[in-house]
């Protein structure tokens, strides 16, 4: 099993949030750099649970208060990568129940779809790149929602331990479903 | 999983690909792909189902990601706000947050807030403003500390089930036993240490007999007794609307989703009253532990 790690062993880019002339905490500082490092990926995945746009924003926003108020009462620093994702996740769900009662939930990948334009080199290659695109992510969408989550977990780059956390389910369920999702991607691809 | 005994399951040929193997399992899959062109083509299948599903996320969701800039400025000042706070106030705050996001703001006016917060603190006046003018009145049982979960480490969670499985069997039927390990799991992640098992029920927040599941995201330690809304009280609300889905008067998904948001406030909708009686509120003793009915340990 490779090693599991800790959020300290990572890299983390500039943010400049702590050249602050108030003088940010080294908490804030912390808090601050997951936040450059992880916005977009926790952004990604709690839009996957078909909320919209603000309200992926308001998670994200939560989860960056709720990180603070954790180091601030010393709790727990092992693995945060996996427990940012895991209060995302669990903030993400819960808008989604607070949503159900006004909004039919509606598809994130259908809803959010903005195609980039595809750099394929004559028509018929565009054509063809755009419906195996569209296919993939169809068996995505088709997928259970366990296997959503594992499959989009591991898209941004969380090791099957981590996932495991996040969801609240074995590693063996997380091997299995990760199996699961791919063979029928690699069908859908034909394949 | 195995496609024929001769080769690798799939499972395990995605573990090696993602090196998810142990070392000497990883060198034996290693060593059997080095030989086996079938194993080696169902490796080049999933790489490319992989490489496949990331362009198409890539081209597809990426690019209407927002930028981050209003959203770092707005988190910078309520850091700065919040740190300015001692870390028991930083709930309250917390409270007020999620009040905010219920009822006033908007993109257009995080975006304005972000802003005028980066240029002149106004963000921490108006949290005052909002502090004076609502006083928290509506969200006073929420500081009887322990009573409501907190929302980011117990949403509650679901398993699918249907009206008929929920209503075959009794309530207090279906109530599971908690392992030590979840258990202890449960305390760690609300940073109680040393709890007294005669203080806290490890507590469903949709109960089973709702359709809930044993997921630690459904769990929390609560107060079992001294606090007005205690876990007895819960169980009350648990039972009346497992009553109310079975005699139809009642969905089931709005019960998990009222449970879930705020038992309090769907105890306060169901029973018609604003505290719950005195004979399971404030007043109950621990020996009324052994009466604990459905969805608690």
């Amino acid at each position: 099993m490779p090693p599991y790690h800790s959020i300290s062993e990572l890299s983390f880019p500039g943010t400049g949030a702590c050249t602050h002339a108030a003088g940010p905490s080294e908490i804030e500082c912390e808090v601050m750099r997951l936040f450059e490092q992880f916005r977009d990926p926790l952004l990604r995945y709690a839009l996957s649970f078909g909320i919209c746009m603000h309200d992926a924003e308001e998670v994200i926003q939560e989860v960056f208060l709720s990180l603070f108020r954790h180091l601030q009462l010393g709790r727990s620093r092992k693995n945060l990568r996996g427990w940012v994702f895991r209060v995302t996740h669990n903030l993400a769900l819960k808008q989604r129940y607070a949503n159900q009662g006004s909004r039919v939930r509606m598809n994130a990948d259908e809803t959010n779809m903005h195609e980039q334009s595809d750099p394929s080199p004559n028509p018929e290659e565009h054509l063809s790149n755009a419906q195996r695109r569209q296919r993939l992510l169809a068996v995505v969408n088709a997928l259970g929602e366990a296997e959503q989550h594992c499959i989009r977990l591991r898209a941004e780059g969380l090791r099957y331990r981590e996932i495991a956390e996040v969801l609240g389910i074995s590693l063996g369920s997380v091997s299995v479903l990760l199996a699961r999702s791919m063979e029928r991607l690699i069908r859908a691809d034909g394949r | 999983m195995l496609r024929d005994e001769l080769h690798i399951s799939d499972e395990e040929l995605l573990q090696a690909v993602d090196g998810e193997l142990g070392t000497r399992r990883a060198a034996q899959v290693q060593a059997h792909l080095a030989a086996c062109w079938n194993c080696r083509a169902r490796v080049t299948d999933i790489e490319a189902a992989i490489a496949g599903l990331v362009r198409a996320q890539r081209q597809t969701n990426q690019p209407k990601l927002p930028s981050a800039d209003g959203p770092r400025a707005l988190l910078r000042a309520e850091l700065a706000e919040l740190a300015r706070q001692p870390a028991i106030h930083s709930a309250i705050h917390s409270v007020i947050h999620a009040w905010m996001r219920r009822t006033w703001i908007n993109p257009a006016r995080l975006t304005a807030i972000s802003l005028a917060v980066a240029m002149s603190g106004l963000f921490g006046g108006l949290i005052l403003l909002h502090r004076a003018s609502h006083g928290l009145n509506g969200n006073t049982a929420s500081l009887e500390r322990g009573v409501l979960p907190e929302s980011n480490l117990t949403p509650g969670a679901t398993r699918a089930v249907s009206i008929g499985e929920v209503c075959s069997i009794l309530h207090e039927q279906v109530v599971r036993e908690v392992s030590d390990s979840v258990r202890k799991q449960v305390f760690e992640e609300y940073g109680i240490k040393n709890a007294r098992s005669e203080d806290y029920e490890i507590d469903y927040l949709i109960a089973p007999g709702l359709g809930g599941t044993d997921y630690i995201q459904n769990l929390w330690p609560q107060p079992s007794w001294n606090v007005k809304w205690s876990s007895y009280v819960k169980d009350e609300l648990e039972e009346r609307l497992h009553q109310m889905v079975c005699s139809g008067d009642l969905d089931l998904p709005t019960a998990q989703r009222e449970i879930a948001s705020d038992w309090i406030a769907a105890y306060k909708k169901y029973f018609h009253t604003e505290a719950p009686p005195s004979r399971i509120g404030a007043s109950v003793l621990p020996d009324l532990t052994q009466q604990s009915a459905g969805g608690n340990i």
